[in-house]
Order: C-alpha cells, then structure tokens, then sequence
C-alpha cells in the first residue's frame, strides 16, 4: 500500500510531463515586421543663459549655449532646420530689447548639418536659422549616420550694452524648434 | 502592494512635469536669457593734445580747452557719478609754470567746466592740483548717456608770470570718470 504522503505527488509529476509530450509536436510560422521610419527631430537646449560683460566698460554682453540635437531627414528629398526666435522680449521694461536689435548671434562647430553664418539679429517676429541638414542625414549609429549621439551646434549671443539701459537684471525666452522632413 | 516613500513619488511627479528638469529632447526647447545690467562708466579725451595759448594783451594768460566724450550709467535710486581731474605730471621742464610748486604765489592753471546733461559741470573756476583730484561733472541717481556718449569740455588759463623762462612746457592731465 502506498503512503498517502506519496500519493499525493502523482498529479504533479504527471502534469509537469505534460509539455515536454507537447513540444514533440512543433512547427514553425512567420510573422512579417514593418515599420514606417519617418523623419524627425528633436533637441534640447540649457534651461537658462546668462550674459555677461567683464573688464572694459560699455562693451557688450556675451554667452555661449550648445544645442543638442537628434535628427532624421528623409533620403534624397529631406531636409531639417534648428531655428530660434524670442518668445519673450526681455522684462521688466527699462532695460534692453531684443525688439529693438540689440541681441546678435552667430553658431559654429555644428556636428552634423551646417551652422547659420552670422551674425545674425534674433527677432521677436520670426524665427531665424540656427541650422539646416540635407537630406539623407541622422545622428548617431555610425555608418552612413553621424558618429555623434547627440549632435550639437554652438551658439555665441551678443547683446549690446547701451547706457540708456536701466540697472537691473532682465529675462527674456528665447525658443528653439527643429523641424525635419 | 508596497507603500512608495511619498518623497519619491513627488520626484518622479516633478520630473515627468518638468522635462527641463532632466534636458528632455522635444521639438521645441527654451531658455531664459537673463542679463545684469550694472553701473558703469567710460570716458574718452578726444583732444590729444591741448595748447595752451595766450593771445592779445601781453601777459595776458594761457588759455586752452580740453574736449572729452563721456559714457555713464548710475544705479537707479541711490547711485552717484562723478568726473574727476588731477595733474599727474607737473610742467616740465623745469623754469616754467608748475602747479605743485608756482614759482609766484597766484599762479595757478585753473579751469572751468562744460557738461552736457545728465551731467552737473562744476561751478565757477577750479584750481588743479597735483595732490587731489578736482571735480569736472557730477551725476545723480539713474543717470544715462546717450549710446554714443554725452559731450563735455574743460576750459584751461594758465598764469602768464614774467619769470617763466622762455621755451615749451608740457605736463599730463588724467581724467577719472565713476559710477556707481
């Protein structure tokens, strides 16, 4: 007779049986993966940018800020911009204003695409060039792709130092949009 | 279910709210640009090399005049400015005038001022000295230039004492300018 003890495992060794009988069954299918890659951008610049001046007097303001970029253009017909434009004039009133011309830019060192050729007057109205990519081009991967993951371009502001400037400490938003196609 | 430490479940709420926090990409970035603006304060000689000349009357004495630019911006409310002069090289050389040691008790090279606003010029005639400096303009609280800087001048006489000694003297001016 058989110990209850040991009649009790029966049921779960036969079940643990089971599979192994399944798997001598097997056969195989496909599954056919696409994907659309399409093209796009994205970037990502320091939340904020400090101008200074130093030593002379009445000489201008400067800053340096890096924009980091991801990009994809389309091949043959692509093509993808970074642009700029000040969102926000700078606050409180008395100081300097970027409505007025006073904020210059130029760009340099861009790691993939080419850098604008300034300088260049930022605007209020409407956006102007940071930078533009052909077609056919994207970051990171190697190969035919850019080595750099993320890529970045440099940009050097230049903002004027006029006596007329209230003292004081002034903000202003500046905003960057990539657009690739 | 295990409990989350509220504080890091308010970390995670902050960081999912506010990509800058962590430099996020997104087809859009921005950056606020933030300049200080400060006192500050400039001043250019535009007359390189002032003459001084007497003319008419003999003995009559040497005049000249000094023109300068100046570029200033003082603190709003409480900032000051001023305009200063000082005689940091005497007559040379020696036989002529002087302003540290006239050879005849009156002499002097005196000046006055003329400044273009914002600027106060100083009253009336100023002796210079080599010891101190002399004021030329002063400014008040929230006081600005025009970009391209305000207009001021100082009109020279020079004691024309007979017992100067025929012949060319020449001495250095320094102008200061401040702000604060």
């Amino acid at each position: 007779m058989i110990p209850i003890s040991t009649r009790a495992w029966r049921f779960p060794i036969a079940s643990l049986c089971l599979p192994v009988c399944l798997s001598a069954a097997t056969g195989t299918a496909t599954q056919t993966l696409s994907a659309q890659i399409n093209a796009i951008g994205k970037l990502s610049v320091p939340s904020t940018l400090n101008v200074t001046n130093s030593g002379t007097t009445f000489v201008a303001y400067r800053g340096n800020l890096a924009v980091s970029y991801r990009i994809r253009t389309t091949a043959s017909t692509g093509s993808g911009t970074v642009t700029v434009r000040a969102t926000s004039d700078f606050t409180p009133a008395g100081g300097p204003s970027i409505g007025a011309g006073t904020l210059t830019y130029t760009c340099s060192g861009a790691t993939l695409g080419t850098a604008c050729s300034g300088p260049l007057t930022l605007s209020t109205a409407s956006q102007t060039s940071v930078l533009t990519v052909g077609a056919g081009v994207c970051t990171g991967g190697g190969g035919s792709c850019s080595t750099n993951d993320p890529n970045t371009v440099q940009t050097s502001f230049t903002l004027a130092d006029n006596p007329a400037y209230g003292t004081g400490t002034y903000s202003a938003v500046l905003t960057f949009t990539i657009s690739a196609l | 279910m295990k409990r989350q430490h509220p504080i890091l479940l308010l970390l995670a709420a902050a960081l999912l709210a506010c990509p800058a926090m962590y430099g996020q990409f997104a087809a859009t970035g921005t950056t606020t640009l933030s300049v200080t603006v400060g006192a500050e304060a400039a001043l250019q000689v535009t007359t390189g090399t002032t003459t001084l000349a007497a003319a008419g009357t003999i003995f009559n004495p040497y005049l000249g005049t000094t023109n300068l630019v100046y570029k200033i911006r003082t603190t709003k409310s409480t900032g000051t400015g001023t305009i200063t002069l000082k005689v940091t090289s005497d007559f040379s050389p020696a036989g002529g005038p002087s302003v540290a040691t006239p050879p005849t008790a009156g002499d002097a090279l005196t000046y006055t001022c003329t400044v273009a606003a914002p600027g106060t010029g100083c009253s009336g005639s100023i002796t210079s000295s080599t010891a101190a400096s002399t004021s030329v303009a002063t400014f008040g609280a929230g006081a600005s230039s025009a970009n391209a800087g305000n207009a001021a001048s100082t009109g020279w006489t020079l004691s024309n004492d007979p017992v100067y000694q025929t012949g060319a003297y020449s001495g250095v001016v320094t102008y200061t300018i401040s702000a604060t």
